[in-house]
């Protein structure tokens, strides 16, 4: 290279070209650059879709997240009531949250600048700070980009056809591998915890099963829940409603994880062994329990713990009550509920079978005998369907089928059963009646969205194939010459609004009468119960309001020293919340005894 | 008059330095005796940090490693990530990624050639390449939602699809750059002054310049023809058609005659990569990333960066938290014991043009 | 496309177990080989692979802390440019005083690899010359990289948090306490990480 090198001067001063050129840059700040679609600016997160669930603050490893109250925004089921902060001081916008929000209202937007002298101004609360930026979102997540796991793993059944042909178990339930996946979808928010009557400890039972620890997981079940296995199989699981990841897409399966959990215990000895509970010493107190259903069961597991001397009567062979005798076995094996109650009696909790009060036993001797008495009795009587022809022989309430079939009978339904109601008790009914032989259709007066019954059980039904018949109003029941069934005349309905805002109410089609040849009609409409085992004396002691005893918040009645739960006294009328009732009245009996 | 030694301490704040980290230099009159690295500004403690996060909150803070090419961090996490967990990577995604990493080359090297030419006085260069950077940094802005810090390749591919519109996009602005390249010449490589700074300058010893552990573009100068992705090929470099960059000279000169070829190369990669990019999924979904476990093993693994072969050391012990990430940049070794040799004898006004030459890069040396 | 035949991995892998008899060595995959063998033989090994086998390239040096089996695992890798081979020779150290042979005479970048190791692991390389303080200044605590080192306890030390966040709340206690519900002690360890 020459010293004078007349490219290597020459050329550089080809840049003085240049000085024509529009310029690259823009006139900030008079104009602003449009940031891009996707940009991860300042945080934008709509309030009403927010359930709190808190992720968002879990997965921020800066700590720039924090769930605060707000002042209009209460709390509810489903939705732990907070909102999050955003410290954008700490924030580094990776968008994780916005990636791992299960309903899909946390987003950044394309805000991309803030200035302020003051430091406490960057504490932003999303959606309150910036109402404005709900119009300009833009990195968002959606159901495919989303880090939450919206997709159930799927729950092997037996086949549809394999299934009427006996009463085995339909669900056959998940494997190890599978329950680990499932259980490990699970973003621990615990909002389901607040929806379940008895409080169970969801996600942490949950997370020993996503981490192998199956035993820690049945011991916290046995927190307070001594029919842990039983729930796991036939549970109403009103906790998935409101799991977080069922805002876009499936719940956790927290019901079938339960089964898996409690399947690992084969045996009472095995369950012993792993629950290994603490049982204080004796102390002196007799409680007699009336029922050896879910309520009774749970409030004598804990009571026997607790050092009490616990005896129930009941009335059957077999303790369970509803459970043992109205769910059908394909749902609930004898044995599993049975290896169930065995461990209770391990622990010294006394039943005596075959015991019916009112009956065998007086209320007053238990009342007389016992420092307290839980009354957990059920709803066993079963309502009338209230139609014309009911007398007629082959009208069979739904619970009697169930008690029958269930304590080892096999009644002869004919060819043809209708199934009348909604509920999960008809679907019982119907599914039982298709493993009796027969052909099965469940008349129901709303749509079938409608249905009271797990939404399962209904798939169940159908997979069984069940007809099911809905918007159907039978009116009345046809009998031949010996009463007995031969038929069903019914109407069509249309859905019509409801004026006073209620939901849509079946109205009649007018000429719609048909007549459906069938061999027995199963009624499923409710049950209420049966107080004939109390006295007079004891009827105007306990209050008794449209069928319930009223009890306190701690499931005691007028008479401080009967306490009841169950069927007979909460609304919900499912085992859960027969559990949760068991569980609390144990606290209360121990506060009134032990005082 | 005998002149008598002094010492100068160049940086941590100086505009020739780049980023924040000191030389101290031994001189007598501009001539340097001997020069130490003194690194220590720039500390965060990402590797400790990462042994509390799980591995998704850790996939975040990794782009900070390196401000100029924040990708090969990413894909190297991720990459080792699945050859601990045997993770299969869509093969769309792994297109996106050769993609990112030469468009991060790319912007790495305009970045580059800011500071070359900037040490050298030339500061028309820096403004222009640096404002022709921002047409890249627009292309990940839209990409990944982040201009500088991507966040975008994580294990299991990468997060978003391209959006509409995007490979129009990226073709015209390597159309673009191929064109202003001509005048970077111009103004750049064809300029006496340049060439009189940079000829002789920094000089490394091919016959010792594997076993110092010189890489990248300082390597290739040295002649030998090293690179990561033809000798150990990732993600899908084995199926593109490019060229190393050589020289004739193992200096300064050599070396930006390196990166000026390699950024040719690269868009000419880019341009393949978007004709060849097959369709399909570009993410293979992580669990849930509170509860992901990694099940033990370890992994090396190495991409080849703008400044040479980055490493990644990463151990799991079957928690949902990485046992260690041990990150290595070429500065690591280019700017602690080759500089300090390479300062030896130098005169002080090519401190920063000879750590620039070499890819300096403070954070990478103490994460 | 990766290399179907092993061959060349393999045969380094036998080199290196005829010549050290305590060494065990495995081919991983194509162009990955790994070695493991007692701590005192490390320095001849590398000379070895660099000398003989080509290994003329450090790719890496790392240390891993195994706190839970009291030791420090030491890993170099090594990178072989002609056959495109790379060599992961690794061994035990013992965590207590621990020591390892100073190798920045076979590669000297060698050098800032074990000043760090030093610092951060608190691990001797006897003959080592090299300045004291790399990435810390004036620092007395455990070397920091060790795993017992618990960052957060040091941050909360050292520095204090800015005021105005004191009214965050757990989601978990909000709903617990709203119900009453108790979680016993021995499930909280699976409650939500916080």
């Amino acid at each position: 290279m020459a010293f004078f090198d007349i490219k290597g001067l020459v050329n550089p001063l080809s840049t003085l070209k240049q000085f024509g050129n529009k310029p690259h840059t823009v006139e900030y700040p008079k104009k602003h650059k449009e940031t891009a679609d996707r940009y991860r600016g300042l945080h934008f997160n709509d309030l009403e879709a927010c359930i709190g669930c808190g992720n968002c603050s879990t997965i921020c490893m800066n700590e720039a997240i924090d769930m605060i109250h707000l002042d209009n925004i209460e709390g509810s089921e489903g939705d732990s009531g907070l909102r999050p902060r955003v410290d954008n001081g700490r924030c580094c916008w990776c968008a994780l949250c916005v990636e791992v929000c299960p309903t899909g209202s946390l987003n950044m937007t394309k805000q991309d600048i803030f200035i302020s002298s003051d430091a406490d101004a960057f504490l932003w609360t999303p959606g309150v700070s910036n109402p404005e930026g709900k119009d300009i979102l833009s990195f968002t997540s959606d159901e495919k980009t989303s880090l939450s796991l919206f997709d159930r793993v799927p729950m092997p059944e037996m086949e549809g056809e394999e299934r009427v042909k006996s009463f085995a178990e339909t669900m056959l339930y998940y494997t190890e591998e599978a329950a680990r996946e499932e259980a490990s979808r699970c973003i621990s928010c615990s909002l389901c915890t607040e929806v379940c009557p008895d409080h169970m400890h969801i996600p942490e039972y949950i997370n020993a099963i996503a981490r192998g620890e199956d035993e820690d997981s049945i011991r916290i079940i046995y927190d307070n829940n001594p029919l842990g296995e039983m729930c796991g199989k036939v549970c109403t699981r009103r906790c998935e409603d409101v799991c977080a990841l069922q805002v876009r897409g499936d719940a956790v399966a927290i019901r079938w994880l339960k089964e898996y959990a409690m399947s690992r215990a084969e045996t009472a000895d095995i369950l012993k062994e792993i629950v290994n509970p603490d049982i204080q010493p004796a102390n002196g107190k007799k409680i007699g329990i009336v029922g050896g259903g879910p309520a009774g069961l749970t409030a004598g597991y804990y009571l026997a713990l607790k050092g009490f001397d616990v005896t129930i009567f009941e009335a059957n062979e077999y303790a369970g009550g509803m459970v043992m005798y109205g769910i059908p076995k394909y749902r609930l094996p004898m044995d599993s509920l049975n290896k169930q109650i065995d461990y209770m009696k391990s622990i010294g909790v006394k039943i005596q079978f075959n015991t019916k009060v009112g009956k065998d036993i007086s209320f007053d001797d238990i009342y007389k005998n016992h420092d307290a008495v839980f009354v957990g009795v059920g709803f066993q009587k079963p309502y009338n369907i209230g139609i014309d022809g009911e007398e007629a022989n082959g009208v069979i309430p739904a619970v009697s089928l169930l008690f029958d079939v269930n304590s080892g009978k096999t009644p002869d339904l004919g060819h043809k059963v209708v199934v009348i109601g909604g509920g999960n008790v008809a679907i019982d009914g119907a599914r039982v009646s298709r493993r009796l032989g027969s052909e099965v259709v469940i008349m129901y007066r709303r749509r079938v969205e409608d249905m009271p019954a797990d939404w399962e059980e209904i798939e169940g039904a159908e997979v069984e194939a069940v007809d099911i018949m809905p918007q159907t109003i039978p009116i009345e029941i046809i009998s031949d010459e010996n009463n007995k069934v031969t038929g069903i005349k019914y109407l069509k309905a249309e859905m019509k609004a409801d004026a006073g805002g209620g939901r849509p109410r079946p109205v009649p089609i007018e000429g719609s009468e048909a007549i459906m040849e069938v061999s027995t009609v199963i009624g499923a409409i409710g049950q209420e119960a049966d107080y004939s085992f109390l006295s007079d004396e004891y009827m105007n002691k306990i209050e008794i309001n449209r069928g319930r005893m009223v009890v306190n918040d701690q499931q005691q009645t007028k008479d401080p020293k009967i306490f009841a739960g169950g069927d007979a006294v909460n609304r919900t009328a499912d085992a859960i919340s027969a559990i949760a009732d068991g569980y609390r009245a144990v606290k209360a009996i121990e506060k009134w005894l032990m005082k | 008059m005998r002149e008598k030694a002094t010492t100068l301490y160049l940086g941590p704040q100086h505009p020739g330095i780049t980023g924040n980290m000191m030389v101290k230099l031994k001189v007598e009159g501009d001539t340097i005796q001997s020069a130490s690295t003194h690194v220590g500004y720039l500390h965060r403690g990402f590797e400790k940090l990462m042994e509390r996060r799980n591995w998704l909150q850790s996939f975040t803070i990794l782009c900070r490693i390196c401000v100029p090419e924040p990708d090969p961090n990413e894909e190297n996490f991720a990459r080792a990530v699945e050859s601990i967990e045997g993770r299969e990577v869509p093969e769309r995604a792994k297109w996106i990624r050769a993609m990112v990493l030469e468009l991060a080359r790319i912007g790495t090297y305009l970045l580059w050639f800011a500071g070359q030419s900037g040490s050298a006085g030339l500061y028309t260069m820096g403004q222009w390449s640096i404002g022709d950077r921002d047409y890249i940094l627009d292309l990940f802005e839209e990409l990944t939602g982040g201009r500088i810090y991507h966040m975008y390749i994580w294990p299991g591919g990468v997060r978003r699809d391209l959006p509409k519109g995007f490979k129009d996009k990226v073709l015209q602005t390597m159309d673009y750059l191929e064109k202003r390249l001509v005048q970077y010449d111009k103004l750049m490589f064809d300029n006496t002054i340049f060439q009189k700074r940079a000829k002789g300058i920094g000089w490394i010893d091919p016959a010792k310049a594997i076993e110092w552990g010189v890489v990248g573009a300082p390597l290739r100068a040295a002649g030998i023809a090293s690179d990561v992705r033809k000798d150990d090929p990732y993600e899908i470099y084995d199926k593109l058609d490019f060229e190393l960059g050589h020289a004739t000279t193992s200096d300064v000169w050599g070396r930006s005659q390196v990166r000026r070829f390699e950024i040719e190369q690269s868009i000419n990669m880019v341009r393949q990569i978007m004709d060849k990019m097959p369709e399909g999924e570009y993410y293979n979904r992580i669990p849930n990333p509170m509860k992901w476990e990694v099940p033990p093993g370890e992994a090396y693994v190495k991409t080849e960066s703008a400044r040479g072969e980055f490493g990644f050391y990463v151990v799991s012990d079957g928690s949902n938290k990485p046992r260690r990430v041990h990150v290595k940049g070429p500065a690591y070794v280019h700017a602690v014991t080759l500089l300090e040799d390479l300062l030896k004898g130098a005169n002080i006004s090519d401190v920063s043009f000879i750590m620039n030459s070499l890819g300096t890069c403070p954070p990478e040396i103490e994460r | 496309m990766t290399d179907i035949s092993l061959e060349k991995e393999q045969k380094i892998a036998d080199e290196l177990e005829r010549t050290f008899p305590n060494l065990t060595a495995r081919v991983r995959r194509a162009r990955r080989v790994m070695a493991s063998l007692e701590k005192e033989l490390i320095p001849s090994v590398l000379v070895h692979a660099k000398d003989n086998l080509g290994f003329h390239h450090l790719s890496h040096m790392s240390v891993v802390d195994w706190i839970e089996d009291e030791h420090f695992e030491m890993v170099y890798t090594l990178w072989n440019h002609e056959k495109r081979v790379q060599l992961t020779i690794k061994t035990m150290i013992s965590r207590d005083n621990a020591t390892m042979a100073n190798i920045d005479t076979i590669w000297r970048q060698a050098n800032t690899y074990q000043r760090e190791m030093r610092e951060m692991f608190g691990i001797e390389f006897p003959g080592f010359v090299g300045e004291k303080d790399f990435l810390l200044e004036d620092w007395d605590e455990m070397p920091p990289m060790r795993r017992d080192f618990d960052t957060m306890e040091y941050a909360n030390k050292t520095y204090f948090s800015r005021p105005g966040r004191e009214d965050a709340q757990d989601v978990r206690d909000t709903i617990s306490k709203r119900n009453g519900e108790e979680v016993p002690d021995f499930a909280k360890k699976y409650s939500r990480e916080k």
